[in-house]
Order: structure tokens, then sequence, then C-alpha cells
């Protein structure tokens, strides 16, 4: 090789490597510049997130799924899936105090759609019956959870300072938060009743699959009835707290997808969307506080949500959970919509312009201008949020 | 054995009984919850807590020289309500079979959040 090719090859060595550095994050991947220790913690908590339980490993006696990797599992783990789960709750807005039962003490608001056979052969059902006293049972997806640690990194203060449950500046949008049950304000799940990712995860793990973790140490019961005996014969805690502190940790460092290069008419769509009052809710970028994860730590993060709760009118409408009533969501982040094939919470929207189309109430006005685009704004706003 | 030792035996015996059945074991769990149901004259709350979507219902029996406060404040079990936030340490009940309350503390409403942030 003489000289002159030499230096050719490393140049073009060196630049081949400089754009792999500057490629983008992939579905999947671990955040931007996690140190040594973070990476190796995300790496091991992405094996217990493909971890498979069976019901002598702590699986059940109820379940929605035996691993989070099944109902996470499209384009890769962390995105999302087509399982469809029921959450049921009693609404009774006629009562003083609180109108929402989310029928906790019956089991719910989760209703598992599967049960092991040890539970089948002990009472004869093949997924947990929905009380009577249920008012409503919504429809849930899987919804992705890439970028969630930014997510959990935001502010209470930022998200509370989007509100405006008295309406005051008269745009016809109230945004107000959810609370869990112990005060703190929520943010994760369709409704925003769960405060943090760590919250979020460990709840999961009971709710969907029925692994009991020290901090939530008891199963599931069957609509409130306690698990027959000789069901449930793992030991609890079924998952230590350094196992599911490594789930929280692979959840935490997933990165959240990289927005795509806008062409024209996205960058036309961008403006449209704004044009149209969408980004009033769908508020384009959060800025994370102080974390002790240099990845999480005052970053921004284009999740197109203000994490706050929406009357989404009448038609939506199904259960109440915290102070959600039932026809108010949390608006859902943007952020990886590019990567979903059904959408709004219940999947009932197989395509963008759809979902758009379904969104009524606080979101009319928003809805309506968008009705009102030129064919082409409306196509742009679509080429749009395929870039998110 | 006298009258008198002998009803001194008995009052002695009978106090730890006594004390055993109406105070609760010294507290073995707190939770902050939101007051679901005020029983009253069950004299028992029943406190909704839970972590993310796995809810969880706790019902604790309030007997009448259980210290409920709100800022510091005595407060009557029937001035709870339901969506009252609340700091409850509790204990199993000597013998089994359900909890005891050992102090309740009115810190917020859920609408409101917890008083100081919210933080239990």
């Amino acid at each position: 090789m003489n000289g002159r090719l030499a230096v050719w090859c490393a140049v073009v060595t060196v630049a081949a490597g400089s754009a792999a550095c500057r490629r983008p994050p992939q579905p999947g991947d671990p955040l931007r510049g996690l140190s040594a220790t973070e990476r190796a913690r995300f790496d091991r908590g992405r094996a217990v997130f493909d971890s498979v339980f069976a019901p002598a490993t702590g699986l059940g006696p109820l379940f929605n799924a035996d691993a989070c990797a099944e109902c996470h599992e499209d384009p890769v783990r962390g995105g999302t899936g087509d399982e469809v789960e029921r959450h049921a709750a009693a609404f009774h807005p006629e009562l003083s105090g609180r109108p929402c039962d989310e029928l906790a003490a019956l089991g719910g608001p989760v209703y598992q759609n599967h049960v092991t056979p040890a539970l089948k052969a002990a009472l004869a059902i093949d997924s947990e019956p929905v009380p009577p006293q249920a008012t409503a049972i919504a429809a849930r997806t899987t919804p992705d959870i890439f970028g969630f640690g930014l997510l959990d990194a935001v502010p209470d203060s930022v998200i509370l300072s989007y509100a405006d449950p008295e309406d005051r500046d008269l745009d016809g949008i109230s945004g107000r938060p959810n609370r869990f049950f112990d005060g703190r304000l929520g943010r994760f799940g369709r409704k925003a009743l769960a405060p943090t990712l760590r919250d979020f995860n460990d709840g999961a793990l009971a709710a969907e699959q029925g692994i009991t973790t020290p901090a939530v140490p008891t199963e599931e019961t069957v609509a409130g009835r306690p698990l027959p005996d000789g069901v449930d014969l793992a030991a609890d805690p079924e998952l230590s707290d350094s196992a599911a502190a490594l789930l929280d940790a692979f959840v935490r460092l997933l990165a959240p997808p990289s927005p795509l290069r806008l062409s024209r008419e996205a960058r036309q769509g961008r403006d449209a969307f704004a044009r149209a009052g969408c980004d009033r809710c769908h508020v384009p970028a959060l800025r994370t506080g102080t974390s002790p994860i240099a990845a999480l730590d005052h970053r921004e993060v284009a999740a197109y949500t203000d994490l706050l709760l929406h009357d989404m009118g009448p038609e939506r409408a199904d259960i109440c959970l915290g102070l959600a009533t039932p026809s108010e969501f949390r608006t859902e982040p943007l952020m990886g919509v590019r990567l979903m094939a059904r959408f709004l919470h219940d999947g009932r929207a197989t395509t963008l312009e759809q979902a758009i189309e379904m969104h009524n109430g606080e979101a009319a006005r928003a809805r309506d201008a968008f009705r009102t685009l030129s064919a082409e704004d409306r196509a742009a706003v679509v080429a749009f949020l395929k870039t998110l | 054995m006298s009258r008198f030792v002998l009803a001194a035996v008995c009052i002695i015996a009978a106090f730890p009984l006594a004390a055993t059945t109406q105070q609760p074991s010294p507290p073995t769990h707190n939770m902050q919850g939101a007051v679901r149901v005020v029983d009253v004259p069950g004299r028992a709350v029943e406190v909704t807590t839970g972590v993310g979507m796995a809810l969880r219902v706790v019902r604790v029996q309030v007997p009448a020289a259980v210290r409920i406060t709100a800022a510091g404040a005595p407060l009557a079990l029937n001035k709870l309500a339901p969506g009252d936030i609340v700091r409850v340490s509790y204990g199993g009940k000597p013998g089994g079979g359900g909890y005891l309350a050992y102090t309740i503390e009115r810190v917020g409403r859920m609408e409101t959040g917890a008083e100081g942030g919210g933080t239990p």
C-alpha cells in the first residue's frame, strides 16, 4: 500500500467510525452517554426483562403475560405489542368524596386474562372475572416504553406549569394532574396514575405477571377472593429487590426513538401541527431536572405530551382511575408513534388520521382545525407524525 | 388468701390482657394512602394503597383510644372522609385476623396532594 492510499484508507475509516458514533439510537438501544456501570446494569436488566416466568418461578396465579418482553416486543423489546388487556372500575359521580372506586378490594383495576393451570383447576376459570360492581370495562393496549426514564426525570413543577384546570386562558384546554393515592403526582399509564417509573414497573410485575416483589409482596386476589390454598407455591417475594431494580434500570435507560430527519413535507406538517393547536397538549419538548444519571440530567426530551389529564369527550370514556374521570386521559406521548400500528389507549384507530379524528372534548378545537387544513397539509401532519 | 389479695392478683393479671385486646402490637406497618371507606359504627377505615397499577385496600380497626390528627390537632373518626390522604401506622391484631391502627394522621386530599410535597 502506498502512502497516499494508506492516508485515504485512514480517512475513510475515521469518517466511517465517526458516522457510526453519530448514528442515532435505534429502538431498544440504551441512552447515549451511560457510564460503564450504568451500561452494565442496562444489560443485566434486559435479561430480567426477557425472563420468562412459570408458575414454579412465580408466574400468576393471575397474569396477562409470562414475560415483560411478551407484550413489549414490537419492533424490539421495549416496544409495543398486540395484547389487549382489561381494566375495570366503578364510577359514581353522585357520591361526595371520591366518586371513583378502582375496585381494588375486588381485584381491580387490572383483570388478568390468564390463570395458571393450578388456579384453573381450583376455580374452573380461564381469566379473572370482572365483578358486577364495575360500571365500565376498558380495553388497554401495550404502550412502548422507550424514553420513559426521561419522562420520569421531568420535575413535577414542569408538568404543573402546563396545568390549567380552570381554563383561565379560555383556550378550551384545561389539563390537570392525576395523583396517586398517597398524594404524589401521577404521570405513567393511560390515566397518569403511577407517579414514578419504579412504581410503574413494580406494579406491572404484580398486576401483569403475578410476580411479587418486596415493593408488592402480596398476590392479586381473584375478584376480591383470596387465592385458594395450594395454587401459589412460589415463595414471596418471587423476585428480589435487586432483580426488580435491574429491570427498572433497563427500562429507565432505554433511549427514546430518535426523530427521523424531517423532509420538506414533514416540516410543513410540523408547522400545521402547531397551527392546528395540537401542540397545546402534545407539548413538543419537556426538560428533565437533576438526575444522578448524566444521560437523564437536564436533558430535553421530544415527548410530545404534557403528562396531564384532558377530557376527551364522552365517546372515548371508559373507566375512572384516581382523579381521572372516565372521559379523562393523559396526553399520550407521541415519541415513537411511528413504531405503532394501532393508536389511542384501546387501539381502536388503525391510522394516525383516524386517531386525530377520534379526538373530542378538549381536543375538539384542534381536531376541527385539522379538518379545515388542506388535504396537502393533513397529509403533511401525518408525514410529520411518522418521523417521531 | 384474703379477698383483698385475690382481687389484687386478678386486677394485676387482667390488666395486660385488657391492654392487649385494646391496643395493637407495636406498629409493624406504615402506609400512606387514600381513605376509601370510613366505617364509623364499626370503627374502621379502609385505605387504598399499592404500587402502580397493583392496588390494594387495607382495612384497619380504629379503637377509640387511637390518636387521629390533622395538622397536629385531634380529629374524630367521623371527620375523616373518602379521598383524604392519611398516614397510618398499624400492626396485626393480637391473635391475627386483620389490623389495628396505632396512629392516623390526615395529611391532605387526593385533589391537592399531601402537605409538604406529597412524598410519603
